[in-house]
């Protein structure tokens, strides 16, 4: 029997590697996943590693019983226990203090540690200048100066919050601002701080007194470095027996690998993640398989029946169709891990030519599992597809043997059961995700989440299990639409509706792909305008400046204003990307609430109304705001209770005025005035501030660098949506485009699904173009003929993948996104039609071989007897 | 043709059990009103070590009858034996039993298996039953070889085979395992008439020199005229037995069939 398994392959091998390629793409994805997992993680032990620099020894405290890990600290006094031990050159703290550092406008957050006692200890390298030595100097990251604008010798000023005991006895934050000294720049060689950006160095004084500041004096650990020539175990056992309750001690390694495990669990949940899309590639490589090995062993139905007279048992077919997906199964396994691990290691290798600041291994390291794992995984989901295809092998007739003519019995029984299951999944699944909806909204997003995935995905299998019944009706509804149009197409649509087994599945396993990609899509696009619409909500301008932030300081501990010239209010109309210049005037005012109450020194907005209507992303937000009415925040309104009807008394330093009110959504300003009322209350109040409104095509970070450029020497602060907007939307572009291209993995095994099913169908039907060639269809209409098939099959399986993305990303949208924000449904219309003209483009492409070959074949030929 | 070639038959064990026996069969295809007879109350025996030709025209349930006597079809009712056996009441396994140990079978068209050699195309049933080649197996193959004269050809693929040559590979893979009855289904349909002629003697001699047990079903009187009986079937029914036929006798037989049919449908007795 082996011998005949083996030869039978031999002769179907044109026929088998279509399904070989589908199950070596769907293995390749996962070891490559695995092994890209494996190469982060060593990525991390590195990187990690690396902020050890060349220590001997990491010590940590032991917590108490009942206290987690992550909580017990050390103390400065800890430090000098450990360095008075015999054989212990140096000990610092691992610590890593996060500066607000200013220059000018511009501003960071960067991450500094201590220049540390001993060099051995430094896991930063100094490329220029000089290390740090006393509180006032700090060295910087080279990018990092370069983003400040400042330069070696130059000055950055850190804001330092520290915590104070104020005159009532409460702890409260002060802000005090401190100039330093850039003496020196440093380089990150290892990688150490690739995952915040790099770091800085302050002297190691500076250290301890920020950790006294703000911080208490506690660190989580200590980095050890002993005198050459000390043992390490006998240093390690003296380190343990001190401190109380005493010392966890480890080497750099140990403390690496420790780490990294904490660190690889939100790793392995990533993996997980991505194999969960290898898996769907893989359903799909599944699909494929079927098909495949279901016209295989309809072609071989003679031999079969031949088998089955000369004494072959059901049970001895069935096993030889199961040794051959097995040992398909086997092979492209193996292919696709070695295709797998190639393009991971080619990957690695390119990386090295980057100067990245993460630290990369230079080749993969093959673990046992993702070896076995792919090769398990291929050859199972290879024998389980062929499971089906082995039983219809058993029930062939011997008397098939004995027919002179292939005549073709397709069974069109498609069980009752199997209707009612997929009707009861639809409807069942349906009513469950739209149950989320509410879910979601009155108990908890996760629960309305959960509810909406299983009903989903419940919904889903319905759908696909039915696809047998609905698929070809569509399809025929559709070629009935073509029936007009000639031979050919009518010749098309009869042959799609021979086999609405085969035509299903052929389109099922490209709706999956196509239904995948198009939730994405589209949950994405909704994502996108519902956000755009909530940050317009909070704060509608595209950038805004802000005068009088915590960078001004006269020196008195108060903060003034700072004035906009009109020169460079000319030069920020002047920017490129600037649409629309609205001044603001900010003025301390005095306002009489309707019920008594009087509140000093707020702050009104002043602005043209005008102006103001044009500058914001929202219509009408200042529509009520004229020259005897101020718009109020509705925060504020509902605070005080005002509505239209109200009227406000508001003083200046140059009089009063009695106003009414208009309430309006402005985010973080509570009242704006017109300028005629500003007038009223302090006429010299001059230009401090602007709202700024991008040109549609302006690019919103090249754009905020000019306007930095153009502000940098006055103190004021730029904020904006239009960057968050840009982050966001960048964010979500980005995390779709990886999520769509692993999704375009298994649409790309489904599109040689469509290819493999209309060449398996033309050698099938080789009689029959024969015979329609003999009487008369000429070589260009029967490729036609394929032609339209494949479009066919594949442009209703991605229209119906489009509907189903559309309905399955709306309610996944909703659920997630109607706690927070106001959802509107989107269609998007580029990806969308994208997605269906790749379909369409493909399934043609699918059949222009088969095409040709069934041409080519002289009708003699393939009508003779055999 | 070869006339004189049907010398003294081999004599019919009459006490023995008959290799192939028909009780009452009966096969009817469709429903109620549109019930077709194709087999209608058939008993016939079979002797073994004869070569019987099962003959009729086209439509008269000649393959149907013999689809059920080599239990690969289910009759509607009735019993068809291989010696002792009802494989009218054997199940699918027992019935695959049949086919490997006590039946062989050849096509109309060959049916070889075209990635294997003549060679292992004959032991394919010894393959499948995974049984190994003892020494008195390796006798017989090579005596088969000889009697079919492919002991040049067993290297060689069907391809590179003629009709005949290929037909007498079936013959001898339907032999190899020394079946108790060989079932051949229009054995020379796609041969030219000297290639048949061949096949036909050589099923005879299969019979005359290795004793087995042939029935043909053919719907040629000359390639009839080869056997030791031609058993005439019309309409479902056994119409005639012809013992000793010559093409002759056959052909005789053959026009009073179509006279009896005419008679049937006319009903008006026409003197033969």
């Amino acid at each position: 029997m082996f011998t005949l398994t083996l030869a039978q392959m031999r002769r179907s091998l044109g026929r088998l590697t279509a399904a070989g390629i589908a199950i070596v793409i769907g293995t390749a994805f996962v070891a490559a996943t695995l092994l890209a997992g494996e190469v982060l993680k060593r990525s991390s032990y590195d990187s990690i590693a690396a902020s050890y620099a060349d220590a001997s020894l990491i010590v940590q405290a032991t917590p108490e019983p009942g206290v987690p890990a992550y909580a017990a600290e050390l103390e400065t006094a800890d430090l000098d226990t450990i360095r008075s031990v015999e054989g212990v050159q140096a000990a610092d703290p691992v610590l890593t203090i996060s500066a607000m550092l200013n220059v000018g406008s511009k501003s960071s957050y960067v991450p500094v540690i201590g220049v540390g006692s001993d060099p051995s200890l430094q896991p930063l390298e100094l490329t220029g200048g000089s290390l740090p030595e006393t509180p006032e100097e700090i060295a910087l990251p080279a990018d990092v100066a370069e983003r400040l604008g400042v330069s070696l010798g130059g000055t950055v000023t850190e804001a330092v919050d520290t915590l104070t005991t104020g005159e009532n006895g409460e702890e409260e934050w002060s802000t005090t601002n401190q100039s330093l000294v850039v003496v020196g720049l440093v380089d990150d060689p290892d990688g150490a701080f690739s995952m915040t950006g790099g770091a800085g160095l302050v002297s190691q004084d500076s250290v301890a007194t920020r950790m006294e500041a703000g911080w208490g004096a506690t660190f989580r650990e200590a980095t050890v470095m002993l005198a050459p020539g000390t043992a390490i175990e006998t240093a390690r056992s003296e380190l343990q027996a001190l401190g109380t309750p005493g010392f966890t001690v480890m080497t750099k390694d140990e403390a690496a690998l420790a780490s990294v495990a904490a660190v690889t669990n939100g790793q392995d949940v990533f993996t997980m993640t991505i194999l969960a899309f290898a898996a769907v590639a893989l359903l799909v490589a599944a699909l494929v398989i079927s098909n495949t090995f279901q016209v295989i062993v309809a072609q071989r139905t003679r031999t079969l029946a031949l088998l089955r007279c000369v004494g072959a048992s059901k049970r001895q077919l069935r096993s030889s169709v199961l040794l051959e997906a097995s040992l398909l199964g086997l092979v492209s396994s193996a292919i696709g891990f070695a295709t797998g691990a190639l393009l991971v290691q080619a990957t690695v290798l390119i990386l090295q030519r980057f100067d990245l600041d993460v630290p990369i291994p230079q080749t993969i390291t093959v673990t046992v599992g993702s070896v076995v794992w792919p090769l398990v995984v291929g050859t199972l989901v290879t024998v389980l597809a062929s499971l089906v295809p082995a039983r219809a092998a058993t029930r062939v007739a011997p008397l098939a043997a004995l027919r002179p003519a292939e005549l073709e019995k397709v069974s069109t029984r498609t069980s009752r059961v199997r209707l009612v299951f997929s009707l009861l999944l639809v409807l069942g699944g349906g009513a469950l995700m739209v149950a989320g909806l509410p879910l979601a909204t009155d108990v908890s997003v996760e629960l309305g989440l959960l509810a909406g995935m299983v009903g989903g995905a419940a919904s889903f299998v319905g759908v696909l299990l039915g696809a047998v019944f609905w698929v070809p009706a569509i399809v025929s509804w559709v070629a009935r639409l073509l029936n007009r149009s000639g031979a050919s197409a009518q010749l098309a649509a009869a042959n799609t509706l021979r086999n609405p087994r085969r035509t299903a599945a052929t389109s099922t396993a490209l709706l999956i792909g196509v239904t995948l990609v198009a939730m994405m899509s589209v949950g994405a696009a909704t994502a996108r305008t519902s956000l755009d619409g909530t940050l317009d909500q909070e704060y509608p301008f595209d950038f805004a400046i802000e005068g009088a932030g915590m960078t001004s300081d006269p020196g008195d501990g108060s903060s003034a204003p700072s004035v906009l010239s009109p020169t460079i209010l000319g030069e920020l109309s002047d920017i490129s990307g600037v649409a629309v210049l609205a001044e603001v005037t900010t003025a301390p005012v005095s306002i009489t609430w309707p019920d008594g109450t009087v509140s000093e020194d707020n702050e009104l907005t002043i602005v043209d109304p005008a102006k103001a209507a044009e500058s914001v992303n929202v219509d009408g937000l200042f529509a009520g705001l004229d020259d005897t009415t101020v718009a109020v925040d509705r925060f504020t309104a509902s605070n005080y209770n005002l509505d239209s009807e109200s009227t406000l008394e508001l003083r200046g330093p140059d009089g009063t005025v009695t106003v009414g009110v208009t309430v309006t959504q402005v985010g973080t300003i509570s009242i704006v005035a017109s300028p005629v009322v500003g007038d009223q209350l302090d006429a010299a109040a001059s230009v401090n501030g602007a709202w700024l409104k991008l040109t549609d095509s302006a690019d919103a970070s090249a754009t905020a660098s000019d306007i930095q450029g153009v502000v940098a020497e006055t103190p004021v602060a730029l904020v904006g949506q239009a960057l968050q907007r840009a982050e966001m939307e960048d964010l979500i572009n980005t995390f779709l485009a990886i999520i769509v291209g692993l999704l375009g993995i298994a649409v790309i095994i489904a599109l040689i699904g469509v290819a493999n099913t209309l060449s398996l169908s033309v050698l099938e039907r080789r009689r029959e173009s024969a015979t329609l060639r003999a009487i008369g269809l000429s070589r260009r209409q029967l490729r036609a003929t394929l032609a339209i098939e494949g479009t066919l099959i594949a442009g209703v399986g991605a229209v119906l993948g489009v509907v189903l993305g559309l309905i399955y990303g709306w309610v996944g949208s909703m659920i997630v996104l109607s706690t927070f924000a106001d959802v509107s449904l989107t269609v998007p219309w580029r990806d969308v039609t994208l997605v269906v003209a790749i379909a369409v483009v493909a399934g043609l492409l699918a059949s222009v071989l088969p095409a040709r070959s069934a041409a080519r074949t002289s009708p003699v030929e393939a009508l003779a007897v055999e | 043709m070869d006339t004189a070639a049907h010398h003294t038959p081999s004599p019919a064990p009459e006490t023995a059990l008959p290799a192939v026996r028909a009780r009452a069969l009966t096969k009817l295809y469709g429903r109620g009103e549109g019930t077709v007879k194709a087999l209608d109350g058939v008993d016939v025996d079979f002797a073994a070590g004869q070569f019987t030709a099962i003959m009729g025209p086209s439509g008269s349930g000649k393959s149907t009858l013999m689809h059920l006597l080599a239990g690969l079809d289910t009759a509607s009712s009735g019993q068809a034996f291989i010696g002792g056996t009802d494989v009218t009441r054997l199940d699918d396994n027992q019935l695959t039993a049949l086919r490997r140990d006590r039946v062989g079978f050849v096509f109309q068209s060959f049916n070889l298996l075209p990635m294997f050699t003549a060679e292992q195309n004959i032991t394919l049933p010894l393959t499948l039953a995974g049984a190994k080649l003892d020494a008195a197996t390796k006798d017989w193959l090579a005596t088969l070889v000889t009697t079919l004269g492919l002991s040049e050809r067993l290297s060689h693929r069907p391809a590179e085979l003629s009709g005949g040559q290929q037909q007498r590979v079936a013959i001898a893979r339907a032999l190899i395992a020394r079946p108790e009855v060989v079932f051949a289904d229009e054995p020379t349909g796609n041969l030219d008439s000297r290639s048949g002629a061949e096949v036909l003697s050589f099923l005879r001699r299969s019979v005359r020199e290795l004793g087995r047990t042939i029935i043909m079903v053919t719907h040629d009187p000359a390639a009839a005229a080869y056997a030791d009986r031609v058993v005439l079937i019309a309409d479902g029914r056994i119409a005639g037995d012809i013992a000793n036929p010559t093409p002759e006798s056959v052909l005789a037989g053959l026009d009073a069939l179509r006279t009896f049919e005419t008679t049937a449908d006319t009903g008006a007795q026409v003197s033969a």
